[in-house]
């Protein structure tokens, strides 16, 4: 297990490396740069920024002062904005943890929930009804959903702010419009996953033996048919957390999205680069639980000793 | 569809289904404490420091929190602030400040000329890499200190006399441009460790040490024209260590040690008194009097250092500041406004370059103080104790709302979260609504007022140099329908530099302009009685001509007359998109070209536009100070860096020279207006609309104006608990 576990991280400083690298060399291959506005600067002014922030060293040496910086976790100073990148994730990154969090709960709650009584009432009104709520959920996107949703319950009943998270009410709304696309899918993945658990040797012995049916999908079957739906949590609670930008920018949430997509269109060589590896490194740690989680869920596969 | 669109479109049908009847844009909460007001401003300020600071978002914020020598009035002219007078020179180069002497930072100490020379350093100093050195291109000396060039001759040499102001030529026989890291005279390197402390104060009171061998730049010694005096009479000089953020300080001057740069040869060239230090700026092609001999001579680097007084600023004592000019410069007190030349607390930045604008560490001048900073979301700014006039101070507390998204905004509004909205902060899918949401008259808490901004198309004058084709492209526009589908009350114009509509003027600014009411298009007031600017008229929309003028161009081009023209625009607001295909409309129609539109994301379009790789595009033009001259026009001269049609006239060229050197403001804004003919005529550029500022502000909200550059005195605002009251007696 350890040595899976060691195996994994090996890889993930190597995947770091590469993401990296890629990202800095898009970037700088990209036309135009942090300080371009409609006003030109003056030339000396530029001459004086760019070696303010040693944009003149050749690309080669700014590559491995930018890799030798992020070795020793330093992801360095935003061009444009009085802070590191370090700080703007400190500072930032909570609030998109938390909608996150929140959302990925609220999705494999009501997910689950939804494809195991579909699953266990199949083809019934109650599986159509569930799985017409879980297209819905796939179908119609959070920027479409936000706007309603602001419509509705801010403007017209009151009962959340329109913007801002200034308590914790406001960070509900969000959360649920974030969560609500994942919890169709998780809704679906676990029906199929319950269907196929439902149908399987193991389930049938214990049905033989006279367990209830409430028994049989709750206790027996459950475990391992929210197997998908496992694997699946791992890569969507990553997605959740790093790609709210919509709806932090709808519903105007402090998080790290703003800075994701802001630094892409001033070309904040630094803050992009610096939270591509931050959400990858976070994206691979993700995944190295699920497959623990994974180990814990199906004995079978905590037998397979040394597999990757 | 893209998601903007989407977004824009469910904005649409989230405003337009079912707003409220009424007067307003929502309902109006009522009033509890008038001397506390909420602020929607468009996103986060990227800076809060008068020297890094630079957009819409920040500047009104900064101009709260630190006072000005003068400072923008309601009405966005300067008035009186840090100085209660001034005089300005009869050839208008140089303006001499008398600061308030009762005027203090808010950890207590006087503000005095010395802060604000010391902001003008920053702004040009190398070391600080401002973006805002442009505010300051009008001042003495500037390029040089900017290149790190000019310097003072500290020991008489070879007859040149001792702090004669010098031009380095070379350096060891090699010109200095051939130097790739020229070696810098301010450079030290410490033999013992340097505390570094506030003017005067002891070792103990260090708050960074610099180790021994470590270099540090002189920034600047007391006791010279440009700094302060010594408290003990020993020189002290004003030092940057280049370490992570930088840290400054002062230390006595003999400790520093000798110059490493005292063994190589420096060539310099003295600057006589009158001319200006370092070349002139691409924009002044002013050839220098080729009878003025400059003979060069030769010193060692430890005779010269790069200190304030080469630049154009003087402070002869506490409260006394003199700044001068390359040119006669009417818009001097204009530019003296600016963020560029607001005092920033030398103690506060010292210790923390970068970060000293958090509220833990920020010292500030201005009306108000801030104690509150959450990133992306909101400020809270408090009034400040220590403002020179507490009667200019309607609030108690200000809060600006962050928020970037212009739909959040608007509804934060709407649900009464903010009591006004900054200019242009509301989304162009609320502009139908708004205009029309009173049975189909505007709201009574939406306004719409110029802006001293001007929406263009450029012709890249370097594939189309055939001026027929460029002036049957500008007839064919009728700008009077723009507004129509933009929606925001946009004036449309044919001439170039905007204003307020003639119309719109009040009987006192007709009298000024020199104009009647019934004149179309647009003047700019630059002084409020004294002088006015009404720009010539441009090619307004006739079919007729632009069909001569078109036939013309054929003629002339023959089989080189371009089949399909490309015209790029960016990404960032719906509008552009709308402008171009209503321009390619007209063009197909009235003239029969056709044109293909190309959206680029902003980065690019840059790119594009300034290396040529366009042949029409848009551009949008925001002037910083009412001064036609400096602020639109010289961005057309031969080679200026803004000149993105390539286009060229020496003619207009020689127009702007003559302007430039007259210091009668009325003889030179009819130059002015000489030069900006030739530019209509030639039409590289088709002038499209002046920009309007889009505003909800609710009834009650006092002293909030929307002047024409934005710029509003924020602390001046209050709270009416009564205005229903007052808006009942009014009608």
């Amino acid at each position: 297990m350890i040595r899976r576990v060691l195996g994994r991280m090996v890889g993930a400083v190597a995947v770091l490396a590469a993401v990296a690298t890629i990202a800095f060399w898009l970037l700088h291959a990209a036309p135009g740069g942090p300080f371009s506005s409609e006003r030109r600067l003056q030339p000396a002014v530029e001459r004086n920024i760019e070696e303010r922030y040693h944009l003149r060293d050749p690309l080669w040496r700014q590559y491995t002062t930018y890799m030798s910086g992020l070795a020793r976790l330093d992801f360095g100073h935003s061009m444009k904005r009085p802070d590191t990148v370090g700080a703007i994730i400190r500072r930032h990154f909570p609030h998109s943890l938390i909608i996150g969090l929140l959302a990925i709960g609220f999705a494999a709650l009501f997910g689950t929930a939804l494809g195991v009584i579909a699953a266990a009432r199949r083809n019934t009104w109650v599986d159509h009804g569930a799985m017409l709520i879980a297209l819905f959920g796939v179908a119609v996107p959070s920027l479409v959903l936000g706007p309603l949703a602001i419509r509705l319950f801010a403007l017209k009943l009151g009962w959340i702010p329109p913007a801002r998270a200034d308590s914790f009410v406001g960070y509900l709304a969000p959360a649920a419009v974030l969560g609500l696309i994942y919890a169709g899918t998780i809704a679906r993945l676990a029906r199929a996953g319950m269907l196929e658990t439902l149908g399987a040797d193991y389930v049938r012995t214990a049905r033989a033996k006279g367990v209830s049916e409430r028994g049989v999908v709750w206790r027996h079957a459950l475990r391992l048919g929210v197997m998908p739906v496992v694997s699946y949590l791992g890569p969507a609670t990553a997605g959740l957390i790093s790609g709210s930008f919509v709806v932090e920018k709808i519903f105007q949430i402090p998080g790290l999205g703003f800075y994701f997509v802001d630094s892409v269109t001033s070309r904040d060589y630094p803050v992009l680069t610096g939270l591509l590896v931050f959400y990858v490194a976070f994206l691979v740690a993700l995944n190295l639980l699920v497959d623990l989680a994974y180990g814990w869920l199906d004995p079978r596969i905590r037998d397979q000793r040394g597999a990757p | 569809m893209t998601r903007r669109h989407l977004i824009t479109l469910l904005a649409v049908v989230a405003a337009g289904c079912g707003l409220p009847e009424g007067d307003y844009f929502g309902p109006v909460p009522t009033v509890d404490d008038p001397r506390a007001l909420t602020w929607c401003n468009s996103g986060e300020p990227e800076s809060l420091d008068p020297a890094h600071g630079q957009s819409t978002v920040a500047t009104p914020i900064m101009h709260a929190l630190f006072d000005g020598v003068v400072i923008y009035g309601d009405d966005g002219l300067p008035e009186a602030g840090l100085a209660a007078r001034w005089d300005i020179a009869p050839d208008q180069r140089r303006v001499t400040f008398h600061l308030r002497p009762e005027a203090r930072w808010s950890n207590g100490r006087p503000v005095t000329a010395y802060d604000v020379a010391y902001q003008v350093v920053r702004v040009l100093h190398p070391a600080t890499a401002s973006v805002n050195s442009f505010l300051l291109d009008w001042m003495k000396g500037n390029l040089g200190f900017l290149e790190n060039r000019t310097r003072v001759l500290l020991t008489a040499s070879d007859g040149v006399a001792r702090d004669t102001i010098v031009d380095i030529v070379a350096i060891d026989g090699k010109p200095l441009a051939d130097w790739d890291a020229p070696p810098d005279t301010n450079l030290r390197r410490a033999s013992t460790p340097l505390p570094l402390r506030d003017l005067g104060a002891p070792v103990v009171a260090a708050y960074a040490t610099v180790p021994a061998g470590a270099e540090v730049t002189i920034i600047e010694l007391t006791d010279r024209p440009a700094t302060m005096p010594s408290p003990d009479g020993q020189a002290w000089a004003f030092v940057f260590w280049d370490r992570g953020d930088g840290v400054y300080g002062w230390v006595p001057a003999e400790t520093l040690g000798p110059s490493p740069s005292r063994d190589h040869r420096y060539t310099v060239r003295p600057v006589p008194a009158k001319e200006v230090p370092g070349d002139p700026p691409r924009w002044l092609a002013r050839p220098f009097d080729p009878n003025l001999v400059r003979p060069t001579i030769e010193v060692g680097g430890d005779a010269l250092l790069m200190l304030p007084e080469v630049l154009g600023v003087r402070t002869p004592d506490a409260h006394t500041l003199v700044v001068e000019a390359i040119d006669p410069s009417p818009s001097i007190l204009g530019a003296a406004a600016t963020r560029a030349l607001r005092p920033t607390p030398r103690e506060a930045v010292a210790r923390r370059p970068r970060k000293w604008v958090e509220p833990s560490t920020i010292v500030t001048s201005g009306p108000m103080h801030l104690t509150e900073h959450a990133p992306r979301d909101h400020l809270t700014l408090v009034r400040s104790p220590t403002y020179r006039d507490p009667t200019d101070v309607h609030l108690d507390t200000l809060t600006i709302l962050s928020t970037d998204e212009l739909a959040a905004t608007a509804n934060l509004y709407f649900t009464g979260r903010c009591d006004a909205v900054t200019a242009n902060a509301v989304p162009q899918s609320y502009l139908a609504a708004l205009s029309t949401g009173r049975g189909g008259r505007p709201y009574l808490d939406y306004t719409v007022e110029p802006y001293l901004g001007v929406y263009f198309a450029v012709i890249n004058t370097k594939r189309f140099d055939n001026v027929h084709l460029r002036r049957a492209l500008a007839y064919a526009l009728d700008r009077s329908r723009i507004a129509s589908f933009l929606r925001g009350g946009e004036i449309g114009v044919a001439s170039y530099n905007p204003g307020t509509p003639i119309a719109a003027l009040s009987d006192d600014d007709l009298r000024t302009c020199g104009v009647t009411r019934d004149t179309p298009g647009v003047a700019l007031v630059i002084e409020r009685g004294v002088l006015c600017y009404v720009p010539p008229p441009g090619l307004e929309y006739d079919p007729a001509k632009a069909r001569a003028e078109l036939a013309t161009a054929r003629a002339e081009l023959g089989s080189k007359f371009p089949r399909e023209l490309v015209y790029k625009f960016n990404l960032g607001y719906e509008g552009h998109k709308m402008v171009a295909e209503y321009a390619q409309a007209q063009w197909r129609e009235v003239l029969g070209i056709s044109i293909r539109l190309e959206q680029q994301e902003w980065q690019v379009f840059l790119n594009d536009t300034r290396q040529g790789e366009f042949e029409l595009a848009r551009l949008g033009w925001i002037g910083t100070a009412a001064d036609p001259e400096v602020e639109f026009l010289r961005m057309w001269r031969c080679g200026a860096s803004d000149n993105r049609a390539g286009w060229c006239d020496p003619t207009y060229d020689h127009l702007l020279d003559e302007a430039a050197a007259m210091s009668d403001p009325r003889a030179r804004l009819a130059k002015v207006r000489a030069a900006e003919e030739v530019l209509i005529a030639a039409q590289p550029i088709i002038p499209m609309f002046v920009y309007t500022q889009k505003a909800l502000q609710r009834p009650y909200v006092r002293n909030l104006p929307h002047n024409f550059i934005a710029q509003p005195p924020l602390w001046r605002a209050w709270r009416d608990p009564d205005w229903r009251r007052a808006a009942a007696g009014a009608r």
